[in-house]
């Protein structure tokens, strides 16, 4: 395994008008690390993930994945890449396998591989109403299918916003257990979730981020400190005092 | 309630002006200056035409005419153009306890934004009229604008209750296509028969009919010109009223029966896709010639394309309303030998070519909405992505002339090889250039489109006044083609033009493509945040 880390970040700002909405970002994720990245509503955390992709170019910092360097070397790091956004990646007037074999095609997969996979990953993923245009899905079916989607080049690292919103527990586990897996063979999680169980279950390393700073980063032993869930440590840093019994009305 | 359903509009567009910044803002505001320019010129040739005290005969025969022409303008040219304007997005609002009379009256205030320039020439009309002595001058005072508000009262309350009745009838699987057509070729129907000489007989006869009180443009129009016509201003005030009680109901029935209908269920049977082997080689033909990811992108445009009720209603509009929009040229030029005529497939692939712009070319990305994306996090420099849409948008645009050329052959137009030809080489070129400014507007000027309503969620308007206002630029290669052979009278004057602007429009789809490309880049997440951006809670072109 190459030393150099999944994903390196360094003094990373992302300014809208007088806003930062990502402040002095500085992140390490080593290779083969299932990283968690937390954060309430609004914390930046989308936005540093489509930084991350490119999507989003940064005001100042630099960003380096797979020990290449955005912007210079964007297509390569493309190549080895793959995504779960939290928007909608999905093309609705395909069918969930023409949208499979055209992601494989666009990533360099021959057409004849692309469509060998993107049946095994149809059939793995039960989404095998083949005449089903994607406009049909459910928000879970559209979310596994961008699982699939994210898979289908064998990436080396993956970028994750939300990726088990929406999906039942059954099709939560299976892309639980395809995740670890890929995590075995070497390959680099970084995944942003709202279910603290998830990441607590799944994750080795943790960050979060509170107001576009990242407030706490370490090992899930090391935030909890033996004691503490991780839902207590997120609320504790995090969770500013929410007195809903001062709303009268509301009683 | 209204209020805030038009404040939430309001702040949904604002959020959109700002994004687009001041480039954008001063584009459109050029845009709506020409256009309403445009209409406040025919708005003033109007007043001065209806003030003249000499021309008194003509305008009492035919004022009810022109009456009559507002009205079809007023309910058919958002058919024509196949953008139906803004209207109330139910789906949003029905969730809140809105009384729904108050709905109806937002969407009748909302038929105002498709015909706002037929307002300035019945205003034109009625101060040219009040100005003129004939007809009772300023006395008019109260009879001319109340004629004039009860009269778009009736047209905004019918093109309501049409709006309503289309949009569930366009909704319906199979009978889209045929249902718009229909609507079409009803609207072009007075043209045709004119041209054919079985109206154009009997004009003399026609003019009194129109101008029969019991009509609503007739009623208008005796009330506008007062005692003069013979007719009580007061009786043509009445029937004129109750043609608009009329409007107001049925406009009312249909938003109603619009309320209950449900459009998921209508469409639930398109989102399928059919398994067609024939259809399934057809896409897969680019694989041939063309390499990966290219051919993908190809593929998928196609496969998408096809399956886009908006884009097949366009698709379908450009060889069967193109043609019988332009037959009675070729018609009439089979006696007067018309350079339309001459060129009459040309002209309407040339047509055609304009229409596919709001759901091809001119707004590239417009179906992809947020997934357009994945041309930015894939592999694949953006180039290529636009490249690929262009070439599908040319394989729809030569199956689009090859659909005209076949339908002109079964109409028996006497189309000749060399003019399918011809047909096929104009459009080429003249495609050239259309692409080059789709490039540039579908990354500046991009928005999401609505695949399932068929009457909204057009191109952004200032891409579709970017592409209005530089076609007849991009066609003026191609006609100054036409111009040399014949002012010339030579064949070689016309191909050697050709070549030229053949020449000319690579070069300028190249400096245009590698603008575009740049600009995605620069704008990549601008682009992004207007294709994903939700609407308020109204919907429109």
């Amino acid at each position: 395994m190459p030393d150099t880390p999944a994903i390196a970040v360094h003094d990373l700002r992302k300014l809208y008008g007088d806003k930062a909405a990502v402040d002095s970002l500085n992140l390490v994720v080593p290779r083969g690390c299932f990283f968690g990245f937390l954060g309430p509503n609004g914390a930046g955390k989308s936005t540093t993930i489509r930084m991350l992709t490119g999507l989003v170019p940064p005001s100042s910092g630099s960003i380096e994945l797979l020990g290449m360097r955005l912007p210079d070397r964007e297509l390569e790091i493309q190549q080895r890449i793959g995504l779960v956004p939290d928007e909608s990646l999905l093309f609705d007037r395909l069918t969930g396998a023409e949208f499979l074999e055209f992601v494989g095609r666009m990533y360099g997969l021959a057409r004849p591989t692309a469509v060998e996979r993107a049946q095994s990953l149809l059939d793995l993923f039960e989404l095998r109403e083949k005449r089903k245009l994607i406009a049909e899905y459910s928000k879970g079916m559209r979310k596994r299918l961008a699982m699939a989607a994210s898979l289908i080049h064998h990436p080396d690292l993956f970028l994750m916003d939300e990726p088990f919103e929406g999906v039942d527990a059954v099709g939560a586990r299976l892309m639980k257990d395809i995740l670890l897996d890929q995590v075995r063979r070497g390959a680099t999680i970084f995944l942003t979730s709202h279910v603290l169980e998830v990441v607590e279950r799944l994750c080795d390393r943790v960050a979060i981020i509170d107001k576009g700073k990242i407030v706490r980063e370490g090992s899930m032993d090391e935030l909890r400190g033996g004691t503490e869930s991780l839902e207590d440590v997120f609320v504790r840093l995090v969770g500013a005092g929410r007195e809903f019994h001062e709303l009268e009305w509301l009683k | 309630m209204i209020r805030a359903i038009l404040r939430a509009q309001w702040l949904s567009m604002r959020i959109f002006r700002l994004a687009s910044g001041r480039r954008g803002a001063l584009f459109s505001v050029i845009v709506a200056v020409l256009w309403y320019g445009f209409w406040t010129f025919l708005a003033a040739v109007a007043e001065e035409l209806t003030a003249a005290r000499g021309l008194r005969m003509q305008i009492e025969t035919w004022l009810p005419a022109g009456l009559l022409g507002v009205f079809a303008y007023w309910q058919l040219a958002p058919l024509a153009s196949a953008t139906m304007g803004a209207s109330l997005d139910l789906r949003k609002l029905l969730v809140y306890p809105v009384p729904r009379r108050s709905l109806f009256l937002v969407e009748i205030l909302l038929r105002i934004t498709t015909c706002a320039e037929l307002l300035l020439l019945l205003t034109g009309a009625a101060i040219g009229l009040l100005r003129n002595p004939a007809f009772g001058g300023w006395r008019g005072l109260a009879r001319v604008p109340l004629a004039v508000v009860l009269f778009a009262a009736f047209n905004l309350m019918l093109a309501a209750g049409l709006r309503n009745l289309i949009e569930r009838l366009l909704s319906r699987k199979g009978i889209r296509e045929a249902i718009a057509l229909l609507l079409m070729l009803v609207g072009v129907l007075p043209r045709l028969l004119m041209v054919t000489g079985f109206a154009g007989r009997r004009i003399e006869h026609a003019l009194p009919t129109a101008a029969n009180p019991f009509w609503p443009w007739g009623a208008a129009a005796h009330c506008m010109l007062g005692l003069s016509t013979g007719v009580r201003p007061v009786a043509a005030a009445a029937v004129l009223a109750a043609w608009t009680a009329a409007a107001y109901l049925f406009g009312r029935w249909q938003f109603m029966r619009g309320l209950r209908f449900d459009f998921q269920a209508a469409q639930a049977t398109v989102a399928s896709a059919k398994s067609r082997p024939y259809a399934e080689r057809l896409y897969r033909l680019p694989s041939l010639v063309l390499p990966d990811p290219l051919s993908a992108m190809v593929e998928k445009e196609l496969r998408s394309l096809v399956r886009t009720p908006r884009f097949r209603l366009v698709f379908v509009m450009g060889f069967s309303f193109g043609l019988v929009v332009w037959l009675p040229m070729i018609l009439r030029g089979r006696v007067t030998h018309s350079a339309v005529s001459g060129n009459f497939l040309a002209v309407v692939s040339l047509y055609a070519l304009f229409l596919l712009a709001q759901v091809t070319y001119g707004n590239s990305f417009g179906f992809d909405g947020s997934a357009a994306q994945l041309y930015f996090l894939a592999p694949v420099a953006i180039w290529r992505a636009l490249a690929a849409k262009n070439i599908a948008a040319a394989i729809f645009i030569f199956l689009e002339v090859a659909a005209v050329a076949a339908a002109c052959s079964l109409l028996r137009l006497g189309i000749s090889l060399r003019q399918i030809a011809e047909a096929f080489l104009v459009t080429a070129i003249a495609a050239l250039y259309l692409l080059a400014v789709g490039n540039m507007s579908s990354v500046n000027y991009p928005r999401p489109m609505t695949a399932q309503r068929v009457s909204a969620g057009g191109g952004a308007a200032r891409a579709q006044g970017l592409l209005f206002l530089l076609y007849p630029v991009a066609l003026l290669p191609v006609f100054l083609a036409f111009l040399a052979r014949y002012a010339l009278d030579s064949e070689a004057a016309f191909y050697a033009t050709l070549a030229l602007a053949a020449a000319l429009g690579v070069a300028i789809y190249w400096m245009a493509m590698e603008s575009a490309v740049s600009s995605a880049r620069t704008r990549r997440e601008t682009i992004l945040a207007e294709l994903s951006r939700g609407e308020g809670p109204l919907v429109g072109d």
